[in-house]
């Protein structure tokens, strides 16, 4: 993991009491709020239906055991017990004070962390691959390249009020677990003639106007990223729109001139740029490197203990995903259990979660885009034991990748731009599909629910998304079908008119239906079946024949 | 603040500048207690949200917006009835 530098603690502990006088000026009235509010959004601090809500960094979804410790003392001294995982691997605290804020920032940067740039109209939290550096098809760790680009984007001066908040997801797999190509800029490392470089995509998101990324560059050398970066984001900051709110993000901007004409006008402003400007150093690279060697030294032969009990092996198949290093496995922890809002985690969760990462993960922990956690490097031969603790926390729900594993906003229960509420849905259709071997049955599927078209909950890129809406002063929720965050990243098809809340459930049933009819076997999941025979099966049994 | 609104009377409300607490205006104070909360006649609108701005400059609110209600002096909005009675889900941390 990165450690800050004797710098990074100086920065960030001027900038925690700067806040702390910002804070104290507006209490004594010499800021108004008018005023203020651009500051405390600076420093990750909302105001949502009912209190504030602080919203902190974890850079690419990284957290060592230290740092969930103090989250939780965080959530349980100067909030209500838990926090809420988002999908942008970050966490938040739904009912800080004003006046615990700063002391809250100076926990924080006791264990390196902060809710810098977690707001506002500039380069936000980097997020990567969950399993990057611990699995075996990616061409290195990406994990570094996520570090370089933070430390380049941290109070970058030119990029901090740009004309909207821009989001960067790197990965170094074809496979694609961080969702690069919705967001604004997504980067792959890939390996061409030996080399390794980037691929680069442009101009992904969701929200209002959905759309996929566009590739404007098959490969970039490495020592020019940020030179890249910079290049990209000039012509951003110069072109995008900042009279229309809806028309802000980068996605328009790449959208309304076209792929020819962006990729020419980043590739113009790079040759400005190019080797002169923030080339990286082999020296600077290997530095950074450093900090994120595998701590496992060597290979095992441990094997996943065979115990005869359903639900243990239930979980393994689940929850256990392969480790790139012989005798270790990566242990998925849903954060989905039976009935509890999506991402939610409370602080004797956290605290437990703490100490088993340090007793059995070498206090590394990772927070997933999925709103999961996962423990990175478990010794195959502990796996039994580590789950008989996880169960006592209630952190063993079998669910990854299944119907209940649902990607959920806040929604109106929390948020104040909320047009309608997700967590009761979310809730509802866990308790549907309870019982692990009907979602089994059902197969792999991703159900991601936002309550409002800014689309926190990625509805646009679920296989089935839900989006909640106000229809007249009532809750009605849209279907779109046949999104896929992945490799293959699609933005879902609007199935029909809206279903109110007391239809939903009996819609999402006969979707199912309509595909179990259909699939040709087992294995063929939601998304293939959908990809094969197309929306109007499920209009037909949806809207024509309805049962 | 007051545009767009419907119907003929209002509460306002807001959250507190320091805890956050969702609060209401009462006779002269803004109060936690959801039954303190006076009604607002749309004729009155603007001289209240003079009283909301002097508020928040007075560093005692953050946030004031007008509650709509029904003929029947119901909260109309969802979104304003969670604000009055708290989340409607069971997070049982």
């Amino acid at each position: 993991m990165y450690k800050y530098s004797e710098k990074d603690k100086k920065i960030l502990k001027k900038r925690t009491s700067e806040f702390k006088y910002q804070v104290e000026r507006r209490l004594n009235g010499d800021l108004t709020e008018d005023e203020f509010k651009p500051l405390r959004l600076m420093n990750g601090l909302y105001l949502q239906l009912h209190a504030y809500m602080l919203r902190v960094a974890i850079p690419y979804g990284e957290l060592s055991y230290l740092q969930l410790k103090k989250l939780a003392e965080i959530s349980k001294k100067f909030d209500r017990g838990y926090g809420h995982f988002t999908t942008r691997q970050n966490i938040q605290f739904n009912w800080p004070k004003l006046t615990d804020v700063p002391k809250i920032l100076e926990e924080l940067a006791s264990v390196e962390m902060h809710a810098i740039q977690t707001s506002g109209n500039c380069i936000r939290n980097i997020s990567c691959d969950h399993l990057a550096g611990i699995n075996n098809e990616e061409v290195e760790d990406p994990r570094p390249w996520c570090e370089i680009i933070r430390q380049w984007s941290t109070f970058h001066p030119e990029f901090s009020f740009l004309p909207r908040k821009f989001k960067i997801a790197v990965t170094a797999s074809k496979k694609d677990r961080a969702a690069i190509e919705v967001h604004d800029i997504g980067l792959r490392l890939v390996k061409k003639n030996s080399r390794i470089g980037f691929e680069v995509y442009v101009g992904g998101g969701q929200g209002r106007s959905p759309f996929i990324a566009k590739k404007i560059k098959d490969f970039l050398d490495k020592k020019d990223l940020l030179n890249y970066l910079e290049a990209i984001l000039s012509v951003y900051n110069e072109l995008g729109r900042r009279d229309n709110i809806y028309k802000a993000r980068i996605k328009i901007l790449v959208n309304e001139l076209g792929e020819e004409k962006i990729r020419s006008m980043i590739e113009d402003k790079y040759k400005n740029f190019v080797d002169k400007k923030l080339e990286l150093s082999e020296n600077k690279v290997k530095e950074i490197y450093n900090f994120f060697k595998l701590p496992i030294k060597h290979s095992k032969n441990s094997i996943i203990p065979k115990v005869d009990n359903v639900e243990f092996k239930q979980w393994v198949k689940q929850n256990v995903i392969n480790h790139k290093i012989k005798g270790y496995s990566v242990v998925m922890v849903s954060l989905k259990p039976l009935g509890k809002p999506p991402g939610d985690m409370n602080a004797i969760q956290m605290n437990k979660l703490s100490q088993l990462s340090h007793d059995y993960s070498f206090g590394e922990i990772r927070v997933t885009h999925e709103q999961n956690i996962l423990l990175p490097h478990v010794e195959n031969k502990r796996i039994y034991d580590l789950w008989l603790k996880l169960k006592k926390i209630g952190l063993s729900t079998p669910n990854i990748g299944l119907i209940s594993d649902i990607i959920c906003c806040p929604g109106m229960d929390y948020c104040a731009l909320a047009t309608a509420r997700s967590i009761p849905i979310s809730q509802k259709i866990s308790h549907s599909f309870n019982n692990y071997s009907q979602q089994k049955n059902i197969g792999d599927l991703k159900i991601k629910i936002s309550g409002c078209i800014n689309a926190c909950g990625h509805h646009h890129v679920g296989n089935i998304g839900i989006l909640g809406l106000d229809k007249n002063g009532e809750e009605s929720y849209q279907i779109t079908l046949g999104g896929s965050a992945t490799e293959n990243a699609s933005i879902g098809e609007i199935v029909g008119p809206s279903f109110p809340e007391s239809e939903l459930m009996g819609a999402l049933n006969t979707i199912l239906k309509t595909y179990k009819k259909n699939r040709i076997s087992e294995d063929e999941d939601f998304l293939k079946v959908f990809n094969r025979i197309g929306i109007n099966e499920f209009k037909k049994d949806l809207y024509d024949n309805p049962q | 603040m007051a545009k767009k609104l419907k119907g003929e009377q209002f509460y306002l409300s807001a959250n507190d500048l320091i805890s956050g607490d969702v609060v209401y205006l009462a006779k002269n104070k803004w109060s936690r207690n959801f039954n303190d909360a006076i009604k607002i006649k749309r004729i009155d609108i603007e001289r209240y949200e003079k009283i909301a701005v002097e508020d928040e400059n007075k560093c005692l609110i953050v946030g004031p917006i007008f509650i709509e209600l029904t003929e029947e002096g119901k909260i109309r909005r969802l979104r304003d009835k969670i604000r009055k009675n708290g989340l409607t889900i069971n997070i049982n941390q």
